[in-house]
């Protein structure tokens, strides 16, 4: 008998051991279990609540100064068709926090209506829906633009059986994504987005048409496979009815047939690209004008008749006169292209993502530029977002 | 009396059943998988913030980790001995000692009480008051009255002469403060037949917990240790001897030199006996009621000869004694020998807020959201085995709860079990003085004043705090910065609310209960079957 009550309490031990296992584990194939995203949900409201009794204290000042913004932020059509030019930046300090962008803001004298950040597919706490960052620049008055770049490698195989095994995954990736293999992800993404009460600018699956960077690239995928995977987001988007999600194709135009790769007007909001000048670091770059990387391209993007968006935005120092180089820029952009509605800076001090060594886009330390940067921008975006 | 004189029957845990063992394999196992769990997600090289903190944070938390298995270990081994009946014609002897400054009242009725205990025995007082009255008391309950005045080694010196003096088999060393029931040795003696076994220990109860917010919170943190706890050393054959209330055989206090020494003469003596080869059994039955500390000054006193003591089992008694016990008897040892370890750990839980708080250092680079997330099941079950266990309680009725004001004085202790754990180290020695009987005034700064200090700092902290973040940090370095600041307040914010419990002993203590509890205590009414 007693050996019996022994087996009988090992055996005891060890099946709730497995089935804690198991628990644990399917708890957490359903993205990060309901514990997670409810500790996320108050993390969030305890930051809205922070700033709303700063604002009460008479301390939300950035928000003040984008109330002109507000009509945008309440209505994701007219975020559509942008009567004015929407300054925006990325900063390197991001997604650890917001200072850059307010040290950026106060150099050049303006506060900038939207603020981006890159977020990446995947199984990982911070490849979710970012809520906490979107409700942060939503706190301080701006609208998010999220690049959304689709690695499918970052899923565990073993939490997502039905999906290819992560080393053949990303050959037809695209394909894959179409088919809904991961709607699981995407819908879920779409439905905390849906609950997001302000509109953002979604830029998913960036430079699809370069083949030596990201793995949703025509290295992996048809173009007919990108359009398909693209169309096939916006659709789920649609069902759980995130209306206030504005879609922003962004091909590098500095490849060719980038235009092949559009979507189709049902799909897309807003067109982009990148003008980042690199100089002459590299074996395959010199050092390009404005004009040059984005002039040449403007009007083909120009007849998509969507609203044009310069997503990166900025040159390295090396190789020619920086300062001529925006002053133009921005002079240009006032006269010449009056499609682009949004530009936005790329302010990363360390950036390696293109180039194996780090590179260096911020120039908040030259006065001589960042004043010529500042007046370029004050005639840019008159009236709105004009003196502080 | 009349209202309390359910206090006063006899009881005992309830037996132990296959289905209840069930029921904890199966919360161990969950508990298992939710420390691996938690453990995994807790060493991560992205969570190290600052290294060598990192490693201090890591020490005092998986330290308190370990000390919640060391405790499912423990309970996975619950046993209650079968009953045995006292064979008649054994020859026994009680044995309990007077020091100057105890009440003369209480020892009237303790030795009324020892008189009534039906089982045939003698009594012993070992007196060093060179006080004539004690002796006046001894005589009026024909208890045997031995003068051993100026003895050294406190209360284990004189029952080590006392046992020069005296030829009987086995021995009660008992407690002045504690009343036993008439069928105290019936329950305990019948287990003696087993040759090999060298001491029976019962449980310790009290009868003055109500008396104050320190007896009760003190009483709390013993519950638990004299059902289960006890139960489950019982069943890993390391039941130990707990001072009071303790029945040894002579032969096996002989053959290890008599009765252990010093601030942790109990344990010594345990350990001692176990290695060896003597066993032990615990009987988690309530037949006595004594006295726990009233006020928080007493407390702390009892408590610093604790901490100080205990370690001397880890120090000098298992790397003796290893290679002669079992291995679970080893693991229970080094169990209790570093309960105190708490005093070392808890000041950095208490600092490293406020070092994030005020100077942005962070020793591990996790999210709050996140450690809740794995620590949340962890504690969750830890609770349930803690709530489950209750069930072998001594005296479930009186007995069960969350024990808060035990958890509460617990952290306020932590002065003084970091200085017991620094002496031990030290190895600098403290007097033996026994535990106060009766409530002592105490001076209310005098008590609490690292409490006041704590929450001294944390209001200014707070205040800083909200006045910083409203009016000072920048916007864009606030939005995504809530998160880590008030979870670190959080942090801060628990110990603040527990040190609560010792503010309130302390304000308590300068106006201790009046009159001895036992001035209440009918002799003649102790003992019985519950009704």
């Amino acid at each position: 008998m007693k050996r019996r009550y022994r087996l009988a309490v090992v055996a005891t031990a060890l099946a709730s051991f497995a089935g804690g296992v198991w628990l644990l584990t399917t708890f957490n194939t359903r993205s990060e279990g309901p514990l997670a995203s409810l500790l996320e949900r108050m993390g969030s409201a305890v930051g809205s609540l922070e700033h709303r009794l700063r604002g009460g204290a008479g301390r939300g000042e950035r928000s003040q100064r984008l109330r002109w913004l507000e009509p945008y932020r309440r209505d994701a059509s007219r975020l559509r068709h942008p009567q004015e030019l929407l300054l925006g930046a990325y900063d390197g300090g991001i997604p650890a926090t917001l200072e850059g962008i307010e040290r950026l803001e106060q150099t050049l004298g303006t506060t900038l209506p939207l603020i981006q950040f890159y977020t990446a597919w995947g199984d990982k706490p911070d490849q979710q829906f970012p809520l906490v960052m979107v409700n942060a620049i939503a706190n301080l008055g701006s609208i998010p633009v999220i690049t959304w770049e689709p690695w499918l490698s970052d899923f565990e195989s073993s939490r997502h059986p039905h999906i290819a095994l992560r080393d053949v995954r990303e050959s037809h990736g695209m394909a894959s994504v179409a088919r809904g293999d991961y709607d699981f992800y995407v819908d879920a993404w779409a439905q905390a987005a849906s609950r997001f009460p302000h509109p953002l600018l979604l830029r998913f699956g960036h430079e699809m048409n370069d083949a030596y960077r990201y793995p949703w690239g025509p290295q992996n995928n048809t173009k007919e496979e990108y359009i398909a995977a693209w169309r096939h987001v916006v659709e789920r988007f649609r069902l759980a009815q995130a209306d206030n999600v504005i879609w922003v194709w962004s091909p590098h135009v500095a490849y060719q047939y980038w235009e092949q790769y559009y979507p189709g007007s049902a799909y897309v909001d807003w067109v982009a690209t990148g003008v980042l000048n690199f100089g002459p670091i590299a074996q395959w770059s010199k050092w390009w004008t404005f004009a040059e990387i984005f002039g040449t391209k403007y009007p083909e993007l120009a007849r998509f008749g969507k609203p044009i968006m310069i997503a990166e935005f900025g040159s390295l120092a090396v190789g020619g006169d920086r300062t001529a180089w925006y002053t133009a820029a921005l002079a240009a952009l006032r006269t010449k292209y009056p499609a682009v509605a949004s530009l936005l800076f790329f302010n990363v001090a360390e950036d390696q993502t293109v180039t194996y060594q780090k590179v260096d886009w911020t120039f908040l330390a030259d006065s001589i530029l960042t004043r010529a940067v500042a007046t370029g921008i004050r005639e840019l975006t008159h009236p709105p977002s004009a003196p502080r | 009396m009349a209202e309390n004189a359910e206090l006063w029957r006899h009881r005992r845990a309830r037996a132990v059943r296959i289905r209840d063992r069930l029921v904890l394999s199966a919360l161990g196992g969950l508990g298992a998988v939710s420390l691996i769990r938690l453990a995994d997600w807790w060493f991560r090289p992205a969570h190290v913030g600052q290294p060598i903190l990192f490693v201090a944070l890591s020490l005092a938390f998986w330290y308190g980790m370990s000390r919640i298995v060391l405790g499912w270990i423990n309970y996975a081994a619950i046993t209650r001995p079968m009953d045995r009946a006292a064979p008649s014609g054994l020859s026994v002897a009680i044995f309990t000692t007077s020091a100057p400054g105890e009440p003369l009242a209480m020892f009237e009725k303790t030795l009324a009480a020892c008189a009534r205990i039906r089982y045939p025995h003698r009594t012993y007082l070992l007196d060093d008051t060179r006080d004539p009255r004690y002796r006046d008391v001894a005589d009026r309950h024909s208890a045997k009255w031995v003068e051993l005045a100026g003895i050294p080694g406190a209360k284990a010196g004189k029952i080590n002469r006392a046992l020069e003096l005296t030829t009987e088999d086995y021995i009660l060393v008992l407690d002045p403060d504690h009343l036993p029931f008439p069928e105290m040795l019936e329950r305990v003696l019948g287990h003696f037949a087993d040759s090999t076994v060298g001491f029976v220990q019962v449980a310790q109860a009290y009868y003055n917990q109500e008396r104050s917010f320190t007896a009760r919170g003190a009483a709390e943190q013993t519950y638990a240790f004299y059902g289960p706890g006890q139960m489950g050393l019982q069943g890993h054959g390391a039941a130990v001897a707990i001072g009071a209330n303790c029945t040894f055989r002579r032969s096996a206090l002989t053959s290890i030199g008599g009765h252990g020494v010093g601030l942790a003469e109990d344990l010594v003596t345990a350990i001692r006996l176990h290695g060896a080869g003597w066993r032990s059994v615990y009987l988690p039955e309530v037949v006595s009621r004594g006295l726990v500390p009233e006020d928080l000054g007493s407390f702390y006193k009892q408590q610093l000869k604790w901490s100080r003591g205990v370690y001397e089992v880890v120090f000098a008694e298992l790397p003796r004694l290893f290679g002669r016990l079992r291995w679970r008897q080893r693991l229970s040892y080094l169990t209790i020998g570093t309960y105190y370890g708490f005093g070392i750990t808890m000041p950095i839980f208490l600092l490293f807020p406020y070092l994030y708080l005020w100077a942005g250092i962070q020793p591990a680079a996790m999210r709050f959201g996140e450690f809740v997330g794995y620590a949340a099941p962890v504690g969750v079950i830890g609770v349930a085995i803690y709530l489950y266990v209750q069930r072998w309680l001594a005296d479930p009725a009186r007995e069960r709860g969350l024990h808060w004001r035990g958890l509460m004085l617990k952290m306020a202790s932590w002065p003084v079990y970091l200085a017991g754990s620094v002496l031990a180290v030290v190895r600098a020695e403290i007097p033996y003085i026994p535990t106060a009987k009766e409530a002592v005034r105490g001076r209310f700064l005098r008590l609490c004043w690292p409490q006041l200090a704590q929450v001294g700092v944390y209001a200014v902290t707070l205040g800083w705090i909200v006045y910083r973040r409203l009016w000072r940090t920048a916007e864009g370095a606030l939005a995504l910065s809530s998160e880590a600041v008030w979870g670190m307040v959080f942090f801060a914010t628990l110990p603040v609310l527990l040190s609560g419990g010792a503010i309130y002993a302390a304000w308590q203590a300068r106006t201790p209960a009046a009159g001895g509890p036992w001035d209440v205590v009918d002799p003649d009414s102790l003992g019985g079957s519950v009704s």
